[in-house]
This record gives structure tokens, sequence and C-alpha cells, in this order.
């Protein structure tokens, strides 16, 4: 007969060759090598403190006639760990969403089973095609003060874990980042920068469910930030930029009453406009040489993938 | 219901909406103050669940979206007056109970009990502009205190407070939502029909 069989690392394991007594004579292999007689006792196959490596198929022939008395397919591996559960809406009010995953992996397959309870409701978690491990739940109900209670189990062959998270509707609520940034020169202010953006395409109802906005910015030169929280609208005039230093400029989003920052928006670039040199010779003054380069009209030579370390989503 | 709105009305209505969001979100912010000093002095543990306590109105709703102009204000209204009625009296025992031994959590409550109020008075002016009017309060006595042990009074004032934070966060909703245009109309909707 062949099986799957599974077992922990570290483990000792004893394989019998099917029904062969213990002193018949057997030939064992791994994925089709013969094994060292110094593994066998008698007939049985022993593997001592086996690793990962040792995974594989192992088959049992009768001495004379080669025949196939046993097959098994050996998988080592661990039990799960804790599983680490998270939970967020980031289209309220539709619903909200769950995803997890092993700390560490087990080697061998597992399987999920989540349980969503509110007050005493149990709600449907629908999983996702992709990503796997994640499902999203339909708000039946908003605007409530009982608590939600989500609990994760992990299961495989070698054992089993579980994890749970309680959290008020209110909690969970953090939108994506803001999208379509774009910061421009304003001609003629060599202060300013104008940047406007969109509303997470993931946010159903912005109007009865707006957004604020915190922008933060500063010159590539300085590390100190700068912000400004602002309460609606999606576009704001920067006026203190030092002049023909290139900025970076990040945007994150909260819903106007409840819930927890977004991430930072990806970074953009702009420098403000600076004036024209005027001892320009007459060549120079036939090129159109546009003053201003900003990054959201011509993607940089480089895009610098700004630290997403958050001080405002993590 | 209410007739195809002239644009005074309009105006009055938009213009009462916009305040209500903002006495909304003010008052949001000072009961979850008053959550945080309510708990500490109460000695009571913040994630303590609450059952829902009897006559508080509960913010909870299904398919909120679905719910009329004028369902959203009637139900927002019965829901301020009962919240009038209970910080009413949560404050008078908090006077029986402490005296003046910490007018601080006495002064919060009072000063959300303005609010609310205040809050009430708004939701009956918005509905005056529609031809029914708030329904009156006469004849509606409030409902007994229940005899309750220290403990349970403290619980039900925890239950009260966070009910009314949640509603707080609705009735922003609620208002958004009758300032909203419908599909396809220019001006605010008349509310009887509209989510």
């Amino acid at each position: 007969d062949s099986h799957i069989q599974y077992e922990r690392v570290g483990a000792d394991v004893t394989m019998k060759c099917g029904s062969m007594d213990w002193d018949a004579a057997v030939t064992w292999t791994a994925n089709g090598t013969d094994i060292d007689e110094s593994h066998l006792n008698g007939s049985y196959l022993i593997l001592k403190n086996v690793d990962l490596t040792r995974s594989g198929q192992y088959s049992c022939y009768e001495g004379s006639s080669w025949h196939l008395k046993y097959q098994t397919y050996l998988r080592v591996g661990t039990p799960p760990k804790e599983p680490v559960l998270m939970c967020r809406s980031n289209n309220y009010p539709k619903g909200f969403y769950c995803s997890w995953h092993l700390p560490t992996p087990t080697y061998i397959p597992n399987s999920f089973n989540i349980s969503v309870i509110h007050g005493t409701k149990e709600m449907v978690c629908e999983k996702d095609i992709y990503p796997k491990n994640r499902c999203h739940i339909r708000y039946l109900q908003l605007f409530s003060t009982v608590k939600y209670k989500v609990t994760l189990t992990v299961t495989n062959a070698l054992g089993k874990n579980s994890t749970t998270l309680t959290f008020d509707e209110v909690a969970i609520v953090k939108p994506d980042p803001p999208e379509s940034v774009v910061a421009k020169p304003v001609p003629n202010n060599p202060r300013r920068l104008e940047v406007s953006w969109q509303n997470p395409s993931s946010w159903p109802d912005p109007e009865s469910f707006p957004l604020k906005f915190f922008l933060r910015y500063r010159p590539l030169i300085l590390d100190q930030w700068q912000h400004v929280e602002l309460s609606d609208g999606t576009s704001h005039t920067i006026t203190d930029a030092y002049a023909g230093k290139e900025y970076i400029i990040q945007v994150a989003a909260k819903d106007n009453d409840i819930g927890t920052w977004s991430d930072w928006s990806v970074a953009v670039h702009a420098t403000p406009w600076t004036e024209e040199p005027k001892h320009l010779t007459t060549e120079a003054q036939i090129t159109d040489t546009t003053s201003a380069s900003t990054s959201s009209f011509m993607p940089p030579p480089t895009t610098k993938i700004c630290d997403k370390g958050a001080v405002v989503g993590s | 219901m209410a007739a195809a709105d002239s644009p005074s009305a309009a105006l009055r209505r938009r213009d009462l909406c916009s305040r209500g969001i903002r006495l909304a979100g003010k008052m949001r912010s000072d009961v979850i103050d008053l959550l945080d000093t309510y708990v500490e002095r109460q000695g009571l543990d913040a994630s303590a669940s609450v059952v829902t306590v009897e006559g508080v109105p509960v913010a909870a709703v299904e398919r909120w979206d679905e719910q009329t102009g004028t369902q959203r204000l009637l139900e927002n209204l019965t829901a301020y007056r009962a919240f009038r009625v209970l910080l009413a009296q949560m404050l008078e025992e908090h006077r029986e109970q402490l005296g003046d031994a910490d007018t601080g959590l006495g002064r919060a409550l009072a000063a959300v009990l303005l609010q609310v109020s205040a809050f009430a008075y708004h939701l009956e002016e918005l509905l005056r502009l529609e031809s029914r009017g708030p329904p009156s309060e006469e004849g509606t006595a409030p409902p007994p205190v229940p005899h309750l042990g220290l403990f349970e009074r403290k619980l039900r004032g925890l239950g009260v407070l966070r009910e009314l934070a949640q509603w707080a966060v609705r009735s922003a909703r609620d208002l958004r939502q009758l300032t909203k245009p419908s599909p396809g109309s220019s001006s605010a909707p008349s509310w009887a029909e509209s989510p």
C-alpha cells in the first residue's frame, strides 16, 4: 500500500515492509536509490532524527522476487505555529477583510478555517481567489458597539493552532493610500508647489464617508518633514518651499470620523519654478528651455522608492 | 412628504446639515474624552463588553444606505431625546453618589448633555423644514429609572456613552446623506424617498 506519511523534524521513524516478517530479506529504496543496510533492523527501515531532506518516496521490495511490498511518501515538517491574523476595512462601510500568514513555514500542507462572530451572529467570510490567505466580510450592521470576534484555526497532519482577534467596527477602518499624487511648480512662484491627489479607488463613498488627508513634504537635502493636515479637498498648495530645491511629497488618508491613517502614498518629486537666468547668449535664448523639471511630467531617471516607513500608516 | 423644495428651504437645510455635521463631530470627540474619564473615575475596564442596555437607543442599523431622509431624522431625534433623559439621570446619580467630590466628571457629563440637547433641537429644526415637522414629546414619559446596584449603574452609564459615541458618527453620516443630491437631480432630494 502506498500513502503519505507525515513526521516531525527530529523524529525517529520506523517503517515496516508491509506484511513482511521482521526477518524477511528485503531491499529499501529512497527515491529509487538503495538504502544502506546500516539503516535496517531486520526488514524494518529506521530513520533517526529526520530532517527536511529525508522527505521522499520510500519503497520496500521482497528480497528474491523484487515484488513491491510497501511504498510511502514521507513528508517531514512541523506543526503550525500561532498564525498571524490581521483584519482591516479599506472600503468602509462595505465590509472588511481578514488576511493571515504563518510566522514560519511548516513544509507540509496546512488548512485554514476562519470564524467571524458579531455578538451572537456568525458571519460569512468569503474567501478571495487571490490572495489565497484572505477573505472578506460584508457589514450587515453599521455603527454597532458590539465587538467582532475573528478566530483563525490552522491545522496540518502534525498539529493545530489558532489565534483570535476582537475589535470594534471603527477600530479597523484604515483606507488605502491616496492615488494619482501629482506635484507641479507654480509659474512665477519660486516658493510654491501645487499638489493634487485622488481618493483611493477602493473607498466606495467619499461623499457620505469623507476622507481627510495628511501631506508631508521636505526638500531632498533635508531629513525633517513638514506636515499639513487637510480636512477636505484633494489638493494643496505648498507656499513655503525653498526656491530651486527638489522636494519629495507624500499623502496619507483617514476617514473623517473613525479609524486610523492609511500608509503613505507613493512619493512624488517636484522642484519649484525658478527664474530664467538673464545673461543667456542668443543661441541659448532660442532654445526653449523648460526651467522646471517635475517628475510628474517626466519620470525621473531613477525613481527613488522612498522609505514607506509610515509615520502615519504603521 | 416634503413638497418640492424652495431654494431658500434647500439652502436652510444645507446650512443646518453642515452645522449639524460639525456639532456631531464635536460631540463625538467630547463623548470619547468623557468615556475615558468615566472609565477611569468609575474604575471600569475599558474593554468591558456591555450587553445591550435596556432603554438605550442602539446606533447599530442594518441596510443603513437604504433609509430615507425622513427615517434618518426621525430615528436620530428619537435617539437624542432618549439620550437627553439618560444623561440627565446619569448626572443626577453622579451628584447623589459623589456630590461635589468629582466635579470634573460632572461638568463633562453636563457639557455633553448640553450638546445632546442642542443636537436634538437641531434635528427638530430640520424636521420643521418638512411639512410634517418633528413628533411631539408630550405624552412620552421618560422610562422609569431602573433599580440597579452601583456597579450595574456604572456599566449602564458605560453603555449609554458608548452608544452615544456611535450615534454621533452615525448622525454625521446621516446628515451627509441628506446633503447628497440624489442621482439625476440638481437639488437635494425630498427626504421622504431618498436614501
